[in-house]
């Protein structure tokens, strides 16, 4: 029955272009998938591990600019440079985690904050790398086949198959951290850092690499985001509100689940998107309302109250 | 943030003593204008030990007060301070009543997540209302700098600098003076000891929030013809509103004071000696170290 189900969902999965070939939809779909990502990304830093950040934008930023960099002055694939573009993401966490996980609580959300606009600003000025405020553009995608048919990259269908992609390996890289050891050892750091390093875990090491791993999602993300959109600047990929986005679709959606960002994103990206078809800005108000509301009164997020809903011991 | 610059001064290398002079000047003039916001988020914090991510965002709507002030009732946008200042109070006083009460017991990081949300709220619904275009109030007392000593001092930033003093000693007065003023001290310092000595402590937090919020609103009133205006300005002042508090020690007031025109000071000594781009980016690196080195903040005052 569950091998069965698996497979109804594969199909319909598959099927999506040809059942809605409507341009908005199938966008929209994207648009989903890839903040799917984002927030599973920081779900494993800000939910598992417990370490809000307001700075993920930079590693989104990182990995866009890596693909459009690698694609523009060295003709690599944006497919594969989105795997380095999240590689580069994950090494520069390094760096950023060594310094900011000496702080605690809202004072290492306030320093990612601060690292995520020095970044900002260093895209921004650093011209003979980013091209600075005028932005990196491309405007054809490498000629590939699929089975003797040329790839339509003006299409939406090419995209939305490799964000399923992406956003399903995201999801399944929760679950399995999850399950692991690396998991139990976050949710010791979330519960009482203090008493994590008593016990033995070397809490500097777990949070890094749970900040590595999340990078790396989110810049993946990003090369996938300048892929899709063709253009990215400064603005663009490493604004402050792209960080808040992500925590938002993952506090909404529901902190330390597996799918949780994945109800997140359909809820608000759809709401969000929708929105931004009617009236060309304030499309985030929702973000803010229902962030308040969730915190308010469903803390564990729209699917952690379903979860709890649907459990039959209550 | 942009700053209209009257002087049109720009990253002059080997300049000599005048700019030296002149970039210390309008530092401290910026600097007291950071300082009265720094102050605000800092007693509210000192209180309720929530950091309010929303603070920026009342700044904005001091902002665009003063400017619909200007444009709607032809009023100097320096008077309507006399209107928005008590408007902005009890705009806090509702806003901890209705929102953030039932929240601040849940925890620094949950209120932290709030006023991100009630932060995004309130600069999303600005842009809807009045769109994301970049206004300025243009004064007519504000072409010509006034010149002493030959130092270029613009007049809206040298009014907003005077006004700024006096709020600050009114709320110095305050603090000090009136029992009060005394409460909101003692509940900062040990709000059990305070509330154990008759303090009604609900009554002072919301007191505490709505007078942080006037001074962030006011704030915004008097930068608003030195400064571009847009709806989502908040954003960058809430960050450097951080790093002034940080500075000066989190819940300390002449902490704030001190962080305020150090940052100014440090962002227009930055933009001559170092670069205009990274101006903005100075005083996060100062932020970073002193958060990672002097958590309690430079002078040692403040509480981590």
């Amino acid at each position: 029955m569950k091998l069965f189900s698996l497979i109804a969902l594969v199909v319909l999965f598959l099927a999506v272009p040809w059942i809605i070939p409507v341009p908005f939809f199938l966008h929209l779909i994207i648009m989903v998938l890839m903040w799917t990502v984002l927030g599973a990304a920081w779900n494993i830093l800000g939910g598992f591990a417990g370490q809000v950040s307001f700075g993920h934008a930079t590693f989104l930023g990182a990995g866009a600019y890596t693909t459009m960099i690698l694609y523009l002055k060295l003709g690599v694939a944006p497919w594969f440079g989105m795997v380095a573009g999240g590689v580069v993401a994950a090494l520069i966490a390094l760096p950023i985690g060594f310094i900011c996980f000496r702080l605690r609580g809202p004072y290492f959300a306030l320093s990612t904050l601060a690292v995520a606009e020095i970044v900002r600003l260093v895209a921004l000025n650093w011209e003979s790398l980013t091209a600075g405020p005028v932005g990196l553009l491309i405007t054809t995608l490498p000629d590939v086949s699929f089975r003797g048919h040329p790839i339509d990259w003006e299409s939406k269908t090419p995209f939305y198959y490799m964000a399923v992609v992406i956003a399903l390996a995201a999801v399944l890289a929760t679950a399995i951290m999850s399950r692991t050891r690396m998991g139990a050892y976050l949710l010791a750091i979330r519960e009482d850092i203090d008493s994590a390093e008593a016990i033995g875990i070397n809490t500097v090491q777990a949070r890094v690499s749970a900040l590595s791993l999340s990078a790396f999602l989110a810049g993946v993300a990003g090369g996938f985001y300048a892929m899709y959109l063709r253009y990215i600047d400064p603005d663009a990929v490493f604004a402050i509100s792209l960080s808040v986005e992500m925590v938002f679709i993952a506090v909404v959606g529901g902190l330390t689940t597996v799918f949780g960002p994945l109800i997140g994103a359909i809820f608000l990206v759809t709401l969000g998107e929708t929105f931004r078809e009617h009236f060309l800005v304030g499309h985030l108000i929702f973000y803010g309302a229902f962030m308040m509301v969730a915190i308010r009164y469903m803390p564990e997020g729209i699917w952690g109250k379903l979860r709890l809903l649907m459990s039959p011991q209550r | 943030m942009r700053a209209r610059r009257a002087d049109g001064a720009h990253a002059i290398p080997n300049a000599g003593m005048e700019t030296f002079v002149q970039s210390m000047v309008s530092g401290i003039l910026t600097g007291s204008l950071y300082a009265m916001i720094g102050i605000g988020l800092t007693i509210i914090f000192g209180v309720m030990r929530i950091i309010n991510m929303a603070h920026g965002d009342m700044v904005m709507l001091g902002m665009y007060g003063a400017f619909w002030a200007h444009a709607a009732w032809k009023i100097d946008p320096f008077l309507s301070i006399l209107i928005w200042i008590p408007g902005a109070f009890i705009l806090g006083g509702i806003t901890y009543r209705f929102l953030l009460r039932k929240i601040v017991p849940g925890g620094e990081l949950n209120t932290l997540l709030y006023t991100a949300g009630l932060s995004l709220f309130i600069a999303n619904l600005a842009l809807l209302i009045w769109t994301g275009d970049y206004r300025t109030i243009k004064l007519p007392y504000a072409i010509m700098p006034l010149r002493p000593f030959g130092i270029a001092v613009p007049i809206p930033l040298a009014i907003a600098f005077g006004m700024a003093i006096l709020v600050t000693a009114g709320l110095y007065w305050f603090l000090v003076h009136t029992d009060t003023g005394r409460a909101v001290r003692a509940t900062s310092q040990e709000p059990e000891a305070a509330a154990l000595m008759g303090v009604d402590v609900e009554r002072i937090t919301i007191v505490t929030f709505a007078l942080g919020t006037a001074l962030a609103c006011g704030a915004g009133v008097l930068l608003a013809p030195s400064l571009y205006l847009y709806p989502t300005v908040g954003e960058i002042l809430v960050a450097k509103c951080f790093v002034i508090v940080v500075l000066g020690g989190l819940g300390s007031v002449p902490g704030a004071i001190a962080g305020g025109l150090l940052l100014g000071v440090v962002e227009s000594l930055g933009a001559v000696y170092v670069s205009v781009p990274y101006k903005d980016g100075i005083g996060f690196v100062i932020f970073l170290l002193v958060l990672l080195f002097r958590p309690s903040g430079l002078f040692g005052v403040g509480k981590s």
